[in-house]
């Protein structure tokens, strides 16, 4: 995964990680976008006559940029249908939305059933979501004191988090906060993937 | 120690340094990181002895929990591992300069927390001591700075001031400055105007020395002079330059941090607010009150403890140089033209930033292709 | 007189380390009842034994002949039987063979009044010859055959050929010693020198401690006819090594350079010794000192003398907690006081329980004072950190192959960090790895 592509999908990463909320909507729009990009793909790629015919390079790249912000759109009107709120704290944000997914998508697809690809996306947009929701949540309950999520019946939608509210470290609610709770959670990705690959290693090591 | 090599073969060429029992050169020089840690440690006692007597327990409280807040969070990060790294003295030395900092007034969970972010992200998750690239107790003091802007910068008044002024005179500055025709040639002259008072000491002692010594030859000191020279004026707990330029002096004459770095950084400084510092307050050119500024804030400590402190600092002498004047620079603007305070700690940890392109850029490789290289 | 026309950059001047006043007389240490020779006292390949146990050797007869080109003659260095030959490993690490000679018989030439032959009209071939026969090496440090040093190839003119008065540790003086006690004897080795190697330029280098000598070297390089210059170098270490020596003379920076050749006044001894005396190389001044002990002096050594019983004859006290082969900074620490002094011995030094105590590591801090020490301009603190994480050719590429392992780096080290056997260790193993 290319420095670049990383870098640019932390943009969004960044700015909608501010609140809780925030973080679950853009969740949802990757999650949909690419599961809904995902099976159009597919679609298209069995639709061309022979792997020969099918488009290669930049023309590829060109379609999948098309597809994920044409279903970018779609979703940005269904969450203004839905939630004007929504949609206006996603504001300007909304069609990173297309970003993330070509980021995580699946850049060499082998010939798998729609099925899998699709099982694939969505596990991959999960992951996303996972990933933003814990910034999301170091960010706010540190940095604001709060955790905002949808109001339901009696619960007004916001929880608070004790005597953090009164005097929030807001050095941790601001962009450098996520930056440095990315780095920690990227840490430590690299700390379980080194140690497996060692295990793996010493497994093959002969006694 | 592995079994020693074989014999090489007949007229084979040996390398020089076939494995030796017993390491060389049997001789040290007498001293060692740890001592020139808690020398810097040691060297800063004075100034926290004065801040303790002008403020009392309040200021005894904050570096106590600055201190204890790093030592627990070096312990937290060591022990698991089984190492015991309090000794080297860094872990102290990062909560006392963190305590000196900030004012007597800050709630006990800035210090607190300064010291744990400073130790913990800016230092031990980068490898622990000599591995970090930003000083953690200037990273930590504007961690704190950034979250809680006004608890950590709540100052109370010192001993033999009035009770309740809280002000200190760069904050009183900084007010003045924005009213309409409030210029004038000096910064102490324009807190003058604007009512700012300093404490009775001051008056008393500036009062005689302009009666009795200066009146008669025409010149006169301004009120203020003597509570700003000795650091006796609301604000951090370790601002007295005077005793942190004693200590500084100590250091320099063990050797244990070295000139170039800190008086290029001041003269940096000094010359950037000589030149353009009057703009700023509308006092032209070749104003700007460079005294004042020196000794206001934490621009001493921070350039004599702060900046110097090896782990950070280039490698080289022309890294040194020119970090000295980028710094200077950078506190100059954040404290004429920024609303951060007076800006030095949030220069140095701009500048622990350069350190390592600086030290790419002004290394100087031995030539690769040396004759005689192996 | 000249000065130098390059001042050391680096380097270190360590306080308070005991050493013997340059005024002192050389004293011959007592004869050792029992001599262990090992036949690997070079640079190069051991020796083949040529005795067996039960043969009655002479003062100076060979006992050790030279394996291949890079190797070099042993000798007995007293007259008596041998006892014993069996394998040995030096406090370097090598293994070689050591051959046992218990004292007695006759001396045939010490205490016999000595015949100075002539070697003016000597064809070069006689000349290294001669030296090669005494088993001559360097005698101050490296150990490399003295002929191999000497024997000039047709198409490589040497552009200087200095004499080095410096001692190359601290603690050392027996250079200075024997520059006050036999100056006619060494100009006369360095004009045979110079006659092998017809040098563009000759120079005597001195320490400044040996300043007031000056006047007599330049009256006696007159006097037979020479070409040659004295100069006065500040004797801070490392000046004394050879690099530092051709630096500061020829103004060039240091490092290894094929036209310039460099030999320690001792071994220019060892070489009028072996040409004008025949004698061979049996014996050697060396400096025994050291906080712990109470008549620190420069000995004659008979080679394969113990350790141990020259350390008794300087007043060893029992409270010497570690002994050093060598000098301060690049010697080798012993484990056993039954080593004997070999021709690469410069001296030993006996340290206390405070000064033998290892201080423990600590993190480096970066703090520059191994840059400024380091008198090649390498950054020790890089190169150190590149070698620990295995990237020793990196460390190469940087300038690790000028490294000398002088110890200056691990000297001023606040963190006590060991740089320069680090250094050495990822030269070793860089080495190994080119050749495999």
């Amino acid at each position: 995964m290319s420095t670049g592509l990383l870098l640019l999908s932390l943009c969004p990463a960044i700015a909608m990680t501010d609140t809780v909320i925030h973080s679950l909507w853009m969740s949802a729009g990757v999650i949909l976008v690419s599961l809904l990009s995902t099976i159009a793909r597919d679609v298209l790629d069995r639709s061309s006559a022979s792997t020969a015919t099918s488009p290669k390079g930049a023309v590829r790249l060109l379609r999948a940029l098309l597809i994920s912000s044409v279903l970018t759109a779609a979703f940005e009107a269904g969450l203004l249908a839905v939630s004007p709120t929504a949609s206006a704290s996603m504001g300007i944000y909304s069609p990173l939305i297309a970003v993330n997914v070509l980021v995580i998508a699946d850049r060499q697809p082998a010939a798998r059933s729609l099925a899998r690809s699709a099982s694939g996306a969505l596990g991959r947009g999960l992951a996303v979501s996972a990933s933003l929701l814990v910034v999301a949540i170091f960010r706010e309950a540190l940095g604001a004191g709060t955790i905002t999520l949808f109001p339901a019946g009696a619960f007004r939608g916001t929880i608070i988090v004790g005597p953090l509210v009164d005097q929030p470290v807001r050095a941790l609610g601001l962009a450098g906060g996520a930056l440095l709770c990315l780095g920690y959670l990227a840490g430590a990705l690299q700390a379980i993937a080194t140690r497996r690959a060692s295990a793996a290693s010493e497994g093959e090591k002969p006694r | 120690m592995s079994a020693p090599p074989p014999v090489p073969p007949a007229d084979a060429p040996r390398p020089s340094s076939a494995p030796r029992p017993g390491v060389a050169p049997h001789l040290r020089v007498a001293m060692s990181s740890k001592r020139m840690t808690w020398l810097a440690a040691a060297s800063l006692v004075p100034a926290l002895g004065l801040g303790v007597a002008l403020y009392g327990v309040p200021a005894l409280m904050v570096t106590g929990a600055s201190l204890l807040c790093a030592l627990a969070a070096e312990l937290a990060t060591t022990l698991p591992w089984r190492r015991f790294t309090l000794a080297d003295g860094s872990a102290a030395l990062t909560g006392l300069i963190i305590g000196l900092v900030l004012p007597a007034g800050a709630p006990l969970y800035v210090p607190a927390a300064a010291s744990a972010f400073g130790i913990l992200v800016i230092k031990q998750s980068f490898g622990g001591l000599g591995r970090n690239w930003m000083n953690p107790a200037m990273g930590g003091v504007v961690f704190a700075t950034l979250s809680w802007p006004g608890a950590a910068s709540w100052s109370i008044a010192p001993l033999g001031w009035p009770a309740g002024a809280a002000l200190t005179p760069l904050q009183a500055l900084r007010a003045a400055l924005s009213m309409p025709g409030s210029h004038q040639a000096t910064p102490l002259a324009v807190l003058e105007k604007a009512g700012y008072s300093f404490s009775g000491l001051d008056s008393g002692v500036v009062g005689w020395i302009n009666t009795h010594l200066l009146s008669p030859a025409g010149l006169a000191l301004r009120q203020g002079t003597l509570d700003v020279f000795i650091g006796h004026v609301p604000g951090a707990i370790g601002a007295s330059a005077p005793l942190l330029a004693l200590g500084a002096a100590y250091l320099l004459h063990r050797r244990v941090i070295r000139w170039q770095l800190p008086v290029i950084y001041l003269g940096s400084f000094v010359v950037l607010s000589l030149v353009f510092g009057g703009l700023a307050s509308g006092q032209g050119w070749s104003a700007g009150g460079p005294g004042f500024h020196l000794l206001s804030g934490n621009l001493v400590l921070a350039a004599f403890y702060a900046a110097p402190d090896p782990v950070t600092s280039p490698l080289t002498g022309t890294g040194k140089w020119i970090l000295g004047v980028v710094l200077g620079a950078l506190t100059f603007l954040l404290r004429y033209f920024g609303s951060l305070g007076d800006g030095a700690a949030a220069a140095i940890v701009l500048g622990n930033c350069l350190t390592p392109l600086l030290d790419l850029w002004t290394f100087r490789r031995p030539e690769a292709a040396s004759r005689g290289a192996a | 007189m000249m000065y130098p026309t390059k001042l050391l950059k680096g380097g270190i001047d360590p306080p308070s380390v005991t050493t013997v006043p340059p005024g002192s007389a050389i004293v011959n240490a007592a004869l050792p009842s029992r001599a262990l020779i090992p036949l690997l006292q070079h640079a190069g390949a051991p020796a083949r034994c040529l005795v067996k146990p039960g043969d009655l050797v002479r003062e100076g007869m060979i006992i050790g002949r030279a394996e291949g080109l890079r190797s070099a003659h042993v000798h007995a260095s007293i007259p008596g039987v041998v006892r014993e030959v069996r394998p040995f490993t030096l406090p370097t690490g090598e293994s070689c063979e050591a051959v046992t000679i218990e004292l007695g018989g006759s001396f045939e030439t010490s205490g016999k009044p000595t015949v100075r032959r002539a070697w003016d009209g000597l064809h070069r071939a006689d000349l290294l010859q001669k030296i090669r026969a005494a088993g001559v090496v360097g005698l101050g440090g490296e150990s490399l055959p003295t002929h191999l040093k000497l024997a000039a190839d047709a198409g490589r003119a040497v552009s200087l050929l200095a004499a080095n008065g410096l001692d190359c540790e601290p603690s050392l003086s027996v250079d200075a010693a024997l520059l006050r006690q036999k100056p006619a004897e060494i100009v006369e080795g360095l004009r045979i020198c110079q006659s092998l190697l017809s040098p563009r330029r000759t120079v005597l280098a001195l320490g400044d401690h040996s300043e007031e000598l000056v006047g007599e070297f330049e009256r006696l390089i007159d006097r037979c006819g020479m070409t040659a210059e004295v100069l006065v170098l500040p004797a801070r270490y490392p000046q004394g090594h050879e690099q530092l020596v051709a630096s500061a003379i020829s103004g060039t920076p240091p490092g290894a350079d094929p036209t310039v050749t460099v030999l320690n006044v001792a071994t220019l001894l060892a070489v009028f010794d072996a040409v004008v005396l025949e004698r061979p190389l049996i014996e050697r001044v060396m400096t025994v000192t050291g906080s712990t002990l109470s008549r620190p002096q420069n000995l004659k050594v008979r080679l394969g003398a113990r350790v141990g019983d020259l350390l008794e004859e300087c007043g060893g006290q029992p409270a010497t907690q570690k002994v050093v082969m060598g000098g301060p900074m690049r010697g080798v620490s012993v484990q056993s006081l039954d080593l004997p002094v070999t021709k690469g011995t410069l001296g030993i030094l006996a340290l206390g329980a405070s000064e033998a105590r290892a201080p423990a590591e600590l993190p480096c801090i970066r703090c520059g004072a191994c840059i400024e020490a380091c008198p090649w301009g390498l950054a020790p603190t890089r190169l150190f950190k590149l070698v620990r994480i295995g990237k020793a050719t990196a460390a190469f590429r940087e300038g690790l192959s000028r490294c000398t392992e002088c110890g200056c780096c691990s000297y001023v080290c606040p963190s006590r960090i060991p740089l320069s056997s680090i250094l050495g260790q990822g030269k070793l193993r860089h080495s190994r790895e080119a050749t495999r």
